[in-house]
């Protein structure tokens, strides 16, 4: 296990590579610059600009530096736009935000999903299921950019419960949270019901009701394991959407968010902020799927690394 | 309407003394135990740098945590800031400016000429890169190319303190609206210690030290922008709002809802929804004169298509276009259909007399154009195909959708291109277009921020319309002792060249608190001060 955890960070590390390499090569083919604007600049303040941004550098250069900032002092630059700021600043304080309602958006989608499903699944045709199906599929056609807009409306501006955004305290997460929990929470509960429906109906739960067990026993210690296999392996790439889905919660609540950033950085040509986002969304997938593969090998026994 | 001339230049170099102008509360009104006000901001804000930032939404943020050498009251006149007053020399080219004793920075030191030497150097300086060097260059500063080009060095720009309140500008030609220039964001001084002991991070809120009347107290890229009143503000005790808050909200209907859920005292209100919230709040609903003008640049140029090279089909292609339908119908917010360039509402500024927009309705419009176009040898059997590129907006897209039909009646088929915005600017910039939507907003309040785009050299003319005689009358408008008929001259050879066609003038349409008194009403610019604000009780 462990040498294979080893061998995983290692081919990350040529991943990554790639990724820096793909992006920056990307990004700058695309028409225009962090500096084209309406007022074209003079060509002087233009190119004291690119002076002063290393953007005169030939491409290559451009790269070596890059990775050299990042492998030597941790540092992902200046933003071109944002210019008070650094990249890890602006990271500093996005991602924490993204992070918090990302986290608990992902908590409440698989606790409430699994829960869901387990639930329909015991009471299978009955009218327990009937609702949690109604509910999950009500749920999967709701998009994080409609329910955005519906929680706005009922919370804020029908009840004024809620403020309709902002970033300020727990008040400022429930309608984020929700926004982008629901449709991840229906297809959980979806998959775990399907899956606990199988696993109840296998050889060895009707083995562990011959032998006697405890329903709650059977459940909790036999069936529940095996049954969130499908659901695990749904879980990376769950974790990418949620990151794409944190966009339109950036925009639409204003938390002050990384997925806006990320957004604005492509559109404004913020190279240094789009890469440093870049990466760290590849590091972070990366990462996320060997903790998939690491759980996977811990549920299934038959998973051998 | 027309809006006031800005600064009696002579009142203020006879040193009359104007009223400063911080909250002018009526007699008899109550004002509200919560003085706060609470504004929109559509985007983060790039930068609390005065020298570093390019944005409109920076500049109102920047008025409220600095101040510059003058200010602006709710008509766009100018009032003394910093400066108390000015003197002129003879031939026009040094400036004098009488800068107040008690004016102090939010740490307590004073506000000395020398802050405006350095911040002014610092614009200008090749090392600063600011994106808004070049404004030195369109306030004529003496030796603003230069320095910005690195041939020269920042201490031989033309601004000198010659003692501590005494501020001395030397530019190369006579501007008569150089005072108007000094309201600009770029042109605020910064203090040289802070700034050096703390690099790019000195903008920070708690760090950041500004001679406004607000402070920096709280900065949430991307969230929230707090601002406090400031203390130190040499007229603090006529400052009535206690607090600014921004909030970015970037989506301009998710921040109606939030307006209309109390959480903004001011909105932009989107397009096409003024018409029913002046319905249902009129006394929210309002619709002020904005100081830019939406057009269709035509490329004329080497690269541009041959049709448009021939004069007849660009004046067909602006007759055919029927403005009042897309004021009227699709944009519904008061802007004003345009038959020019320059702003309607810009101060001194009166269009002339011109035969397409004063003597022919649309009818008669369209007639002349099939008419043109059938004699350039355009027609049914032979029509013309040309793109029509606009940046991604769904207000862009649908004026871009009415032009294109009204265009057909003519026999003109357009292809539309949209981009995205940057794409859409380096096409321009490349003369990679047919026709481009454009959009400029005045840099100050005179004709001259439209009329100087249309010159050969100006940098900004995407269209490559090169016209020796409009060249000489915006020379001759410089050092003319009154430039406005020679800008209706200008105006009168954009008419009948038509190398821009002109579809609209902006207004403001905005939804702002019954209870918030003291934003501007008639300041084309709509630049608004947070120490002339205040909230009345209900």
């Amino acid at each position: 296990m462990f040498t294979y955890i080893l061998k995983r960070l290692a081919i990350a590390i040529p991943t990554l590579l790639l990724l820096i390499v793909i992006s920056f090569v990307l990004m700058h083919s695309a028409p225009g610059g962090p500096f084209t604007s309406e007022r074209e600049l003079p060509p002087q303040v233009l190119a004291n600009l690119n002076a002063k941004y290393g953007l005169d550098d030939p491409l290559w250069r451009q790269i070596v530096n890059y990775v050299w900032g990042i492998v030597s002092e941790f540092d992902f630059g200046p933003s071109f736009v944002y210019k008070d700021r650094t990249v890890n600043e602006i990271i500093a304080q996005g991602f924490p935000i993204t992070l918090t309602y990302g986290l608990l958006s992902f908590a409440v989608a698989v606790i409430v999903g699994a829960s869901l499903g387990v639930a329909a699944a015991m009471r299978h045709n009955s009218l327990l299921d009937y609702a949690a199906v109604g509910v999950s599929i009500g749920a999967q056609v709701l998009p994080n950019f409609v329910m955005a807009p519906i929680l706005v409306l009922v919370f804020t501006l029908w009840l004024s419960w809620l403020p309709g955004g902002g970033w300020q305290g727990p008040e400022y997460w429930i309608m984020p949270v929700i926004a982008l929990s629901t449709s991840f929470m229906a297809s959980i509960a979806r998959i775990t019901r399907s899956s606990m429906l199988e696993v109840l109906t296998s050889n060895h739960i009707r083995t562990a009701r011959a032998k006697g067990l405890p329903e709650r026993q059977v459940i909790l210690r036999h069936a529940l394991k095996p049954a969130m296999l499908p659901v695990i392996s749904y879980l990376g790439p769950a974790f990418v959407a949620m990151i794409t889905g944190s966009v339109v919660v950036d925009i639409y609540f204003s938390t002050g968010g990384i997925g806006k950033a990320f957004v604005d950085s492509a559109l404004n040509r913020d190279y240094a902020v789009m890469m440093g986002v870049t990466i760290l969304m590849g590091a972070l997938t990366i990462f996320f799927n060997l903790v998939v593969d690491i759980l996977y090998g811990w549920i299934d026994p038959k998973i051998r690394y | 309407m027309k809006i006031r001339t800005t600064l009696a230049s002579s009142a203020l170099a006879l040193g009359l003394a104007l009223q400063a102008h911080a909250a002018d509360v009526p007699e008899g009104v109550t004002l509200a135990a919560d003085q706060s006000y609470t504004f929109w901001l559509l985007d983060a804000i790039k930068s609390m740098d005065p020298q570093i930032n390019t944005d409109v939404e920076g500049s109102d943020v920047l008025r409220n945590i600095f101040e510059g050498l003058y200010n602006e009251d709710g008509n766009g006149d100018l009032v003394p800031g910093v400066a108390l007053d000015h003197e002129v020399s003879e031939d026009g080219k040094t400036y004098t400016f009488n800068l107040r004793k008690d004016a102090k920075w939010s740490n307590g030191e004073p506000v000395t000429a020398a802050d405006f030497v350095y911040s002014w150097r610092r614009l200008a300086n090749p090392a600063t890169a600011s994106e808004y060097a070049w404004y030195m260059e369109l306030m004529q500063v003496e030796n603003a190319p230069e320095v910005i080009a690195g041939d020269k060095s920042p201490e031989e720009l033309g601004v000198r303190a010659v003692d501590d309140h005494t501020l001395e500008v030397k530019i190369t030609t006579p501007l008569p609206y150089f005072p108007q220039m000094l309201v600009h964001a770029s042109t605020f001084p910064v203090l040289q210690s802070v700034v050096e002991e703390h690099g790019d991070d000195w903008t920070d809120a708690g760090t950041l030290v500004g001679n406004g009347a607000y402070t920096l107290t709280a900065h949430q890229l991307g969230e929230r922008v707090v601002m406090e009143k400031n203390d130190t503000y040499w007229d603090a005790d006529n400052v009535v709002m206690e607090t600014l808050t921004a909030l970015t909200i970037n989506d301009v209907n998710q921040g109606l809802t939030r307006y209309l859920a109390g959480e903004l005292d001011r909105v932009d209100i989107p397009a096409g929804q003024y018409p029913r919230l002046k319905k249902e709040y009129p006394e929210q609903a309002v619709s002020t004169p904005y100081n830019c003008s939406y057009i269709y640049v035509l490329n004329v140029g080497e690269k541009g298509p041959e049709a448009l090279r021939d004069v007849r089909v660009r004046q067909a292609l602006a007759y055919a276009i029927d403005r009042d339908i897309i004021v009227d119908r699709i944009l519904q917010g008061g802007q004003k259909a345009s038959y020019n360039w320059t702003h309607w509402a810009i101060a001194d500024f009166e269009r002339p007399e011109l035969a397409w927009a004063d003597e022919m309705d649309q009818s008669q419009r369209l007639e002349k154009a099939k008419a043109l176009m059938a004699e350039a040898g355009y027609g049914s059997d032979n029509p013309l195909d040309l793109t029509l590129q606009y940046n991604t907006s769904e207000d862009h897209k649908k004026i871009a959708i009415a032009a294109s039909q009204m265009l057909k009646q003519i026999g003109v088929n357009i292809t539309l291109d949209n981009y995205e915005w940057k794409v859409h600017t380096d096409r321009m910039h490349n003369q990679d277009f047919d026709m481009a939507r454009y959009a400029w907003c005045g840099d100050y309040n005179e004709a001259s921020t439209y009329l100087d785009l249309m010159t050969s050299y100006s940098g900004h003319n995407n269209g490559e319309f090169f016209n020796d005689a409009y060249d000489k009358v915006m020379k001759d408008s410089k050092t003319a002792e009154n430039p406005q008929p020679l800008y209706q001259d200008a105006e009168r050879i954009l008419a009948e060249e038509m190398p821009i066609i002109p579809i609209y003038h902006y207004a403001n349409v905005d939804m702002i608190a019954e209870d918030i008194k003291g934003l501007p009403q008639n300041n084309v610019n709509n630049n608004w001060y947070g120490k002339d604000l205040y909230r009345v009780a209900e």
